[in-house]
């Protein structure tokens, strides 16, 4: 018994010094370990011309414009965290959920004139998940506009009765 | 389970976690009300491996036919019925696979880990069969949470893999659990194996919380949680019903797999040892005859 | 249905590793039985009876 007492002390010191280290690690490797930078990070950071890093935002509402330049597509948007906005281009071909509102990161560099020049553009979904007829009825009622934000509160249209919503849920497989 | 879950909806993400907690822990916690005449303490009460196979192999049916009748069930509704995402379409549909995978990834990792406490501090001998067999269990399932979010990454984000906080601790995960099978292997004498791979498994449980907060510390590419224990599963109902049968359905697999496997190593060990003491009788018997 | 190579893919991953996970453990149940019983008839025989049984 008092073997086992002893062996249990010393795994929960053991795990304590463990804890402890990951914990102190993880503070200090806490701003490396982000996977992109924020425009107003990056007014605040002034990076050379030649560091490539990921810039991650929301696509700003109506700053799209995609034309194409020698034959290839040229995207060009601005991506703002709601303080700066940066101007980015980017040549090739959009994730298919790219749109205005949308989170996204873009891997590049940021050139001296000011614009960020990406080499690839992700884009990053949130953790909402609603069929297209909710997210319509939502819409219809001005209750959500998906270029200015993320949906309102779960709890008022998650037990969304389909009929409300338009057509029956169960169609929509 | 369907009147549960709609009661109280943001409890839900750790029903797998709990259940696994109790299929994993078979060992010792199962059967809890056993007869109270059990000689010694306990928990050394069930390291009987003729009670342990007997409790086990009455559990068994009930864990493998639970579990394939309610993943088979989410799975063609999350397939069929449930409606496409306003904005994924139907590529939200590996969600019902993905995210219970992810969920068992972590929660067999904490199976493991509640073994390897019973088999360091206690020197449980169930606990290192059951400690062995969910490590390839887990690894497998956390190769079907890497691979679906792969598969699910690629049209949404725009790419395979990425560098991100979730991504790579999952990755991280993934190698303890293979470190784990090797290092628990890795002996000619079982129990420093055993001992081992404890140590090993339980340093790798401060991975679990990083997974776990890795979308709330850092900026990540990966979303953070849809279903949290204080607020509403920003998730519509019609989606989360296949994804709780699911998910419900995997720990049941997951647990009718490391049932059976602690099932065939108990006896396995059981021959080893009959075999050991045959040929033991045979030498003395040699030795006698000269 | 849209992406339906990619979410193909993922159902059959999801599908296939752990039944070929659970084929493998039933073989290994089954041989582990016999060896046991051929070994020692008498905890076994009470294990085989009921599997019979069910």
């Amino acid at each position: 018994m008092t073997r086992k007492r002893r062996r249990l002390y010393w795994l929960l010191a053991c795990g304590l010094g463990v804890g402890s280290a990951a914990a102190l690690a993880l503070s200090a490797f806490r701003d490396n370990l982000v996977f992109f930078v924020l425009p107003s990070d990056l007014a605040a950071q002034h990076p050379g011309p030649d560091r490539t890093l990921r810039l991650g935002g929301l696509v700003a509402e109506g700053s799209v414009v995609r034309g194409s330049e020698d034959g290839h597509p040229l995207a060009r948007f601005r991506i703002t965290d709601g303080r700066d906005a940066v101007p980015v281009t980017f040549s090739g071909i959009l994730p298919d959920l790219f749109r205005e509102g949308q989170g996204v990161v873009a891997l590049g560099t940021l050139g001296r004139d000011g614009v960020f020049h990406a080499a690839e553009v992700l884009a990053k979904h949130d953790e909402t998940y609603m069929p297209k007829d909710v997210a319509e009825a939502l819409k219809q009622k001005g209750l959500w506009n998906p270029k200015a934000g993320p949906p309102p509160p779960a709890s008022t249209w998650n037990t969304l009765a389909p009929a409300k919503a338009g057509a029956p849920t169960k169609a929509g497989g | 389970m369907t009147a549960e879950t709609s009661a109280a909806p943001g409890g839900f993400e750790m029903a797998p976690r709990a259940a696994m907690f109790r299929s994993v822990d078979a060992l010792s916690s199962l059967a809890t009300p056993a007869p109270p005449k059990a000689p010694g303490r306990s928990l050394h009460r069930f390291a009987n491996p003729g009670r342990f196979l007997r409790l086990a192999g009455a559990l068994q049916p009930w864990l493998t036919a639970g579990g394939l009748i309610l993943t088979a069930a989410g799975l063609v509704w999350g397939l069929v019925v449930a409606p496409a995402d306003w904005q994924q379409g139907d590529a939200v549909r590996i969600m019902y696979v993905h995210v219970p995978a992810a969920w068992l990834a972590s929660a067999g990792y904490l199976g493991l880990a509640v073994c390897s406490v019973l088999s360091l501090v206690w020197r449980h001998p169930l606990a290192d069969l059951a400690a062995a067999e969910i490590g390839p269990v887990g690894a497998a399932f956390t190769g079907i949470c890497l691979a679906t979010g792969s598969l699910w990454g690629k049209p949404m984000w725009g790419a395979w893999w990425v560098w991100d906080a979730r991504l790579t601790s999952v990755l991280v995960l993934f190698f303890l659990y293979l470190g784990h099978i090797a290092l628990i292997r890795a002996f000619d004498d079982p129990t420093r194996g055993y001992r081992a791979g404890a140590i090993l498994a339980l340093v790798g449980v401060v991975n679990l919380p990083i997974i776990k907060f890795s979308v709330d510390w850092w900026n990540t590419l990966h979303q953070p949680a849809t279903i949290s224990l204080t607020g509403a599963p920003s998730m519509y109902l019609g989606m989360l019903w296949p994804l709780a049968l699911t998910a419900l359905g995997y720990t049941l697999v997951f647990a009718a797999l490391v049932t059976a496997r602690t099932r065939a190593a108990v006896m396995e060990r059981r021959i080893r040892a009959l075999l050991m003491a045959a040929a033991a009788r045979e030498d003395g018997a040699v030795q006698v005859a000269a | 249905m849209t992406h339906l190579p990619y979410i193909a893919a993922a159902y059959a991953l999801a599908v296939l590793v752990p039944a070929a996970y659970g084929l493998a453990a039933m073989r290994r149940l089954r041989l582990a039985r016999t060896r046991l019983a051929a070994l020692d008839p008498r905890p076994a025989r009470r294990e085989t009876r009921r599997e019979t049984r069910r």
